[in-house]
């Protein structure tokens, strides 16, 4: 479907679109997978991020506007910021439970 | 055509190291695909005209992002294998909603339209007479100022975060104190030493240790003679 | 550019600043100077938003109406509350480091460039720099296991429901071509028929957005968090974060995306039912008061978002209404749970309170006030707040959601009344200590709003309606 529209070997919105629509789907699945392991549910929100980006990316182009590139760098500065709290946290977890589990919630739950 | 073929190579390993990413037994090589994913990521920007954003996912996400990833990925000591239990138990979950999700994005981006008036409504078009990051220069600090702001709040506070929560002040760590370094006065000579004459035969001294060592100086003579002079 | 207009914020960021520096140089501990002063630069920006004029400002990013004004003065009340509660706490706990109300503070300007938000841009960054504060301070007890774990499983869901959040906003930009929310609103008034990206990126915003108010398919991490954080930092997050995301959903709903109502209108009527009906049978077999008040505020932003699933004047205006009595009679409930200690050490059970009417007559009264007040007992301050976005499901022809919502008063009722029981009507566990005069003055206050918030009603029905005024034009 999305690939139908272009016939021509020029690359159109649509591919865009569908290379960040699966990183988007390869994020939300990686989370699910990795229930337990957070470092790798952090990268997965990194690569939804990344597929935020690159649909910003794509049309900013494709409108030929600028504004899409600005947002998209911002996203990228908070980005950062949240990678840096997230492990920050990570690591202060581990300090206390020797472990980076996330599923054994024992001590909350009800 | 180039670009075409260009875009699909970039894109195809894109997606493969982010499958890796996802799946990688060992979250080093997790990080490691990571890092090719944003490097491919980048090019893909590159195409799409983003020169400078490509630059900056470069220098943000494989200098700064991925590597802090991996300075914990090592720090923590980590039994990766027991982090994998379950891992076959909510494949399937996943992959079906995960398909479900891609296949309604597909009809979505499939389909896509713009807004009619699109074009007039835009905030920042580009007008192709400068560079791509000339352009992002002449907005960021002038119509995006408040943004910009609240960007860099966003990093302090990130900053603060981090070392409120893992920065330790440890009672036997030794800190290092700079006004202490910098007020080092008359314990620092010069002296001209004719070549092959040895310290002792000229009689130049060891210079008086500083103030703020001294207490460490006493202790040290009570535990005999030091052997690193 | 008129940046005068963003004066509060300008203020606000500044002080933050000034406070970093004097908390950092001086060698010995200055948590409660840089609290007070943090309290202090809270109240200051209030009083300059209510001098503060209306108009759009700093590259359309920014706007202050009637409706911004009234709910960045809840928003900066509730943190300096929430510090006040926080002074004696921190201390006890040796939580007392002055970057907590540093970060709070922050946490409060990222609170009101949410609601000051005239662009998806602004959105976006003024609910991270709200979030990002707020991960640090759930797990702000280091040492301990409960806290830590708390931030890490609101920073895991958060940073998730922000990522959804941005790509419903990158479908809307590529839809419309822009983010600026009068410019969106144009984008969409022209009636042809929305594609289907822009449903899905509306969804997807919804989402985000709900997760932070802890509505109903998004409140997984709320009893957890809630429970695990520091109590002044639940009591923080039960108030000023919801304010803002209130804010914000209505806004961006009624403003940017009002002609999509027949799309979303549906979305946020789930979420209220979900949420009441939820946060009133969850609550019930609840031991932990922190888990019970998690479950009670998320009844409560069910019956707050009838208001806006009403989508009419009046719905607003009992929205708005709502929210600014919930604060306080949710704040006062908060403050009795930070005083409860038992020999030093916090309390948290249901069962804790028991007997509290022999021990300490003066809390189980304060505390028999919020209870009933949130149960929507009638003379108190939460049965007006009920009784007008009731009122305004009724007119606006809404009767299963007053229907539901009057059902789930009276199954709440059942848990908020056993915490009055347990208090007056069971053998005393043993005396709790004292509460520092710090608590009791918030619980005072507020408990006297509570009380005697029947007899003088109109003022604030009058703030709310110039404020639901300004946003529906």
């Amino acid at each position: 479907m999305a690939m139908g529209g272009t016939t021509e070997m020029t690359i159109g919105l649509a591919h865009y679109l569908t290379v960040s629509a699966i990183l988007l789907v390869l994020g939300i699945f990686g989370i699910f997978l990795n229930r337990k392991n957070v470092i790798v549910i952090l990268m997965s929100v990194e690569l939804i991020l990344l597929s935020v980006n690159l649909n910003f990316v794509a049309f900013s182009s494709w409108l030929n506007d600028l504004n899409g590139q600005v947002f998209a760098m911002f996203v990228l500065t908070v980005a950062a910021a949240e990678a840096a709290i997230g492990l920050a946290i990570v690591v202060i977890y581990f300090r206390n439970r020797g472990s980076i589990e996330v599923e054994d919630i024992s001590t909350l739950k009800g | 055509m180039i670009a075409a073929l260009a875009f699909y190579l970039f894109a195809a390993i894109l997606i493969a190291s982010a499958v890796m990413v996802v799946t990688a037994r060992n979250p080093v090589h997790s990080v490691l695909f990571l890092i090719l994913a944003f490097f491919n990521a980048a090019a893909l920007f590159l195409i799409a005209g983003a020169e400078f954003l490509a630059m900056t996912l470069v220098i943000v996400y494989v200098g700064a992002v991925a590597v802090l990833f991996l300075f914990v990925v090592m720090m923590l000591d980590i039994d990766f294998a027991r982090l994998r239990e379950g891992f076959q138990r909510y494949a399937p979950v996943g992959a079906v909603i995960g398909g479900i999700l891609f296949l309604e994005l597909l009809l979505v981006v499939g389909s896509w339209s713009f807004a009619d008036q699109a074009e007039d409504l835009r905030l920042a078009p580009i007008t192709g007479d400068v560079t791509n990051a000339q352009a992002l220069g002449r907005v960021i600090y002038t119509d995006y100022v408040y943004l910009f702001q609240t960007a860099g709040l966003i990093l302090l506070v990130a900053m603060i975060g981090a070392i409120v929560l893992t920065h330790r002040q440890r009672p036997g760590t030794r800190r290092q104190n700079i006004a202490a370094q910098v007020n080092r006065s008359g314990s620092v000579l010069l002296e001209k030493v004719p070549s092959g004459a040895g310290i002792a035969t000229l009689g130049i001294r060891r210079p008086p240790e500083p103030e703020a060592e001294k207490p460490k100086v006493t202790h040290e003579a009570g535990h005999g003679h030091g052997g690193h002079h | 550019m008129s940046w005068t207009l963003a004066l509060p914020e300008l203020v606000l960021a500044c002080s933050g600043l000034v406070l970093l520096l004097a908390g950092v140089i001086p060698k010995q501990e200055t948590f409660f100077p840089i609290t007070m002063g943090a309290i202090g630069a809270l109240l200051v920006t209030a009083v300059l938003v209510l001098g503060q004029g209306e108009g759009t400002a700093l590259g359309g990013h920014y706007v202050a109406d009637a409706f911004s004004g009234f709910m960045k003065i809840l928003a900066l009340g509730a943190a300096a509350l929430g510090l006040l509660l926080s002074i004696d706490f921190n201390e006890k706990e040796g939580l007392g480091r002055f970057e907590f109300p540093v970060l709070v503070l922050f946490a409060s300007l990222g609170a009101m460039v949410m609601i000051s938000a005239n662009d998806l841009m602004a959105l976006y960054l003024g609910l991270e720099l709200l979030s990002l504060p707020l991960y640090v301070i759930a797990a702000f007890n280091r040492d301990n296991a409960r806290s830590s774990e708390a931030g890490l499983k609101y920073f895991v869901l958060g940073a998730l429901a922000s990522g959804l959040l941005l790509y419903g906003t990158t479908l809307v930009y590529g839809f419309a071509g822009t983010t600026n929310f009068d410019r969106l609103a144009d984008a969409f008034s022209a009636a042809q028929g929305v594609s289907a990206g822009v449903i899905v990126g509306v969804v997807f915003v919804i989402a985000g957005l709900a997760f932070k108010v802890s509505a109903v398919p998004f409140h997984m991490w709320t009893p957890d968090v809630y429970e695990g954080a520091p109590t002044p930092v639940t009591a923080y997050f039960a108030s000023a974060p919801k304010v803002a995301a209130i804010a914000l959903l209505t806004r961006v709903l009624l403003g940017p995306f009002g002609d999509l109502a027949a799309q979303w209108q549906q979305v946020i009527l789930l979420i209220s039912f979900g949420s009441m009906i939820l946060g009133s049978f969850a609550a019930i077999g609840q031991i932990n008061l922190k888990r019970l008040m998690a479950y009670s505020s998320i009844g409560h932003v069910g019956y707050a978002l009838m208001g806006l699933a009403v989508g009419s004047d009046t719905g607003l205006r009992g929205l708005l209404f709502y929210m600014a009595i919930y604060v306080f009679m949710n704040v006062g409930a908060f403050a009795v749970l930070v005083a409860m200690r038992r020999q030093g050490r916090a309390v948290e059970q249901v069962e804790d309170l028991a007997g509290l009417a022999r021990t300490d007559l003066g809390m189980a009264l304060w505390m028999a006030a919020f209870m009933f007040s949130m149960a929507g007992i009638p003379p108190l301050a939460g049965f007006f707040s009920k009784l007008y976005v009731f009122l305004a499901a009724v007119q606006g022809g809404f009767w299963t959601l007053a229907v539901v919502g009057v059902l789930t008063s009276v199954v709440s009722a059942y848990y908020y009344l056993r915490v009055v029981k347990v208090m007056f009507f069971d053998q005393p566990a043993g005396a709790l200590d004292r509460a520092p005069a710090s608590l009791t003055i918030v619980m005072a206050g507020t408990g006297l709003f509570t009380l005697l918030f029947g007899l003088f009603p109109a003022p604030l029905l009058a703030a709310a309606q110039a404020a639901a005024a300004a946003l529906l034009g």
